[in-house]
């Protein structure tokens, strides 16, 4: 079954002036507020700019602000709002290219100042159920690599459009990129690369800088618990310090 | 004006992107022109299966050769975006345990490395899968993130000198007689038209291939075909798990990060744009998934995606019965020199993809560069945005 939606979608270009535009799609019931998005651009205005790879959450390009909510459009069902009318905008706290597409530059520096891998080992248990492992089939590394999975966190941006802080300090770095040198840290036991680490979540930009508005968990859709990671660096740099203070 | 040649890539999916790397790589000038997101069409809407090609390994074994022969390269140039757990073929019927040894054949016949392993070891393993099953059979399936796939390549082009503008659509062709000489193009983010000159064109559009080669009033016979993708919001699966039988509709279970995606359907479209998800093939996708693993009807639906995948036409057969394998078409005999397209594959495929449009690129331009993708790791995906 499909059924009419209408969506007011924030326009803006180099150009153009930002202004709210507003389209009437026809879509499946079945379907996302992306797809929605998508037949916009098929049907109604091909110089619509929007990002979108992956349409399941793994590639974290879509975000947009839904009725002023961050959110992946690809996972929000277009029935979870009954037919009543959406208002789609860019994300906060980042330049805009044009329309829905904001710049991810800085984001990704950030993102690489930890040298945040994207993966991390497995674990021993899938729902609660402990799994054995056998050995790997790839002939040249069998026992070498083991299994992974990649790490929650898609880059998608939205905990730094939800963050009270970032709208307040540009130079905010940001609950994405602290919470991608928390992961870097559990990672690593190098006291070498810790001190790197902690120094850089430290200072005045870092993880002090968070008013603990807690917005950046709350929106995430992936699990990733941005705040509770700024508060766990927190406890880390300021052992670190003490340690520091009596010559340890 | 530059002596190097200038080579544009039209598209930025998996294809065009590791062509794009390949012929940075042997020192080419190259611009991917992008109509939208990198990865925004079949690419980003795959099932991230890295395949070993068991999939294909006996009914189209071509096609299982390249998907084991770039999984293995893959491997080596990009560990940083791919989730490395094997896949398991499981027999679930009478049927499915008397294809095992046709199997096995087809594995062994395409050097596909390929264990059996007891029933009972495949359930500690993947204690999801269904009791019933009556073999399973370990291969080096694995899963890659397809925009950070696309990402990766372009980063690693345009760290040795390729210009990439995504957001950039290509609305004509630039003629000299009977050969192509440049593009006109749409810049979506200043509204802009211009004209770009190029010594040689690459169309790597996949599903759309036909479309922009149209423009040039030349054909390809690439067809596309759509498939849909469930996504239930829990990982119930380590390895991608696959149906021994021949490759249909709701057999193959992809995990990824802390999902799993249910695949796929197979049907054909007039257009490739914006499909259509047609309900009743969720349902039915979703119920042949069952069959392989049972808790997935307890499973949260997550998101759901249609795309047309490029399949090329070699005869009347029906949509599941092309191969898998890929084409590069010189159209320099229609009429347009100075134009390639390269469809078909998939994106295990695509860096093989690339090196074979790549050569006849650098043919065409009288070049003489060997391809060096097998071996040259890819820089993070995150240098894209440098």
């Amino acid at each position: 079954m499909s059924i009419t939606l209408t969506l007011r979608i924030l326009r803006s270009r180099r150009d153009v002036m930002p202004h709210y535009e507003t389209f009437e799609v026809s879509v499946s019931d079945a379907a996302n507020v992306l797809d929605a998005i998508e037949q916009v651009w098929a049907h109604r205005d091909r110089k619509l700019m929007f990002r979108h790879a992956c349409h399941h959450a793994s590639c974290g390009t879509c975000a947009v602000r839904i009725n002023g909510r961050e959110k992946l459009p690809c996972i929000v069902p277009v029935a979870d709002y009954s037919g009543k009318p959406l208002t789609i905008e860019p994300l906060r706290n980042f330049d805009i290219v044009g329309d829905l597409v904001v710049d991810m530059a800085k984001f990704f520096q950030n993102q690489q100042a930890s040298d945040f891998v994207i993966t991390r080992p497995t674990e021993n248990e899938l729902v609660g159920k402990p799994i054995a492992y056998t050995g790997g089939m790839d002939p040249e590394s069998a026992s070498t690599i083991p299994f992974n999975r990649f790490e929650n966190c898609v880059e998608c941006g939205i905990c730094l459009s939800a963050c009270p802080t970032m709208a307040g300090d540009h130079k905010f770095f940001g609950p994405a990129g602290l919470a991608a040198i928390k992961r870097q840290l559990d990672k690593t036991t190098d006291p070498v690369e810790r001190k790197r680490l902690l120094e850089l979540a430290d200072g005045e930009h870092g993880v002090w800088r968070c008013h603990s508005a807690w917005e950046c968990t709350e929106a995430c859709p992936q699990q990733v618990f941005p705040a509770e990671s700024i508060m766990a660096l927190r406890k880390e740099i300021t052992k670190k310090h003490f340690r520091e203070l009596f010559g340890k | 004006m530059s002596l190097i040649p200038h080579v544009i890539v039209i598209g930025a999916g998996s294809t065009g992107s590791a062509t794009a790397h390949d012929l940075a790589l042997r020192g080419l000038r190259v611009t991917v022109l992008e109509r939208g997101e990198i990865a925004s069409g079949t690419t980003g809407r795959n099932h991230c299966l890295l395949h070993s090609g068991g999939r294909y390994c006996v009914n189209d074994k071509e096609g299982a050769i390249e998907c084991i022969r770039e999984n293995l390269i893959l491997r080596r140039i990009m560990p940083h975006a791919l989730e490395l757990n094997d896949g398991l073929f499981v027999a679930v019927s009478d049927e499915d345990l008397a294809f095992k040894e046709t199997f096995l054949a087809g594995c062994a016949e395409c050097h596909i490395p390929a264990r059996e392993i007891p029933v009972r070891q495949a359930l500690e393993i993947e204690p999801f899968v269904n009791p019933d099953i009556r073999a399973a059979v370990q291969v080096p399936d694995g899963v890659f993130e397809p925009w950070r796939f696309c990402a990766s390549f372009l980063a690693t082009a345009i760290k040795n000198g390729a210009a990439v503008r995504n957001f950039t659509e290509v609305k004509d062709f630039i003629f000299q007689g009977h050969t192509v000489t440049g593009v006109t193009v749409l810049d979506h983010r200043t509204g802009e038209t211009e004209t770009l000159g190029a010594d040689m064109v690459v169309n790597a559009t996949g599903a759309w291939a036909g479309i922009i080669a149209a423009m040039a009033e030349v054909d390809v016979p690439v067809v596309p075909t759509a498939g849909v993708m469930v996504t239930i919001g829990e990982r119930f699966n380590n390895m991608v798990i696959n149906r021994m039988h021949l490759p249909h509709d709701g057999d193959i279970v992809v995990p990824i990060r802390n999902t799993s995606i249910i695949g796929t359907t197979s049907w054909r479209v007039t257009s490739p744009d914006a499909i259509e998800i047609p309900r009743e093939q969720i349902d039915s996708m979703r119920q042949a998934g069952e069959l392989l693993m049972p808790i997935l009807k307890a499973g949260r639906q997550r998101g759901i995606m249609a795309v047309a995948r490029p399949l090329i036409s070699k005869a009347n057969a029906d949509a599941r019965a092309f191969s898998r394998t890929f084409e590069a078409y010189n159209h320099r005999s229609q009429g347009a020199a100075g134009l390639v397209t390269i469809s078909g594959g998939k994106t295990t495929t695509a860096r093989g993809m690339a090196e074979k449009v790549s050569d006849i690129v650098c043919g065409e331009l009288g070049i003489d560069a060997p391809c060096k993708t097998r071996t040259t790791p890819l820089v993070s995906y995150r240098e894209f945005y440098n």
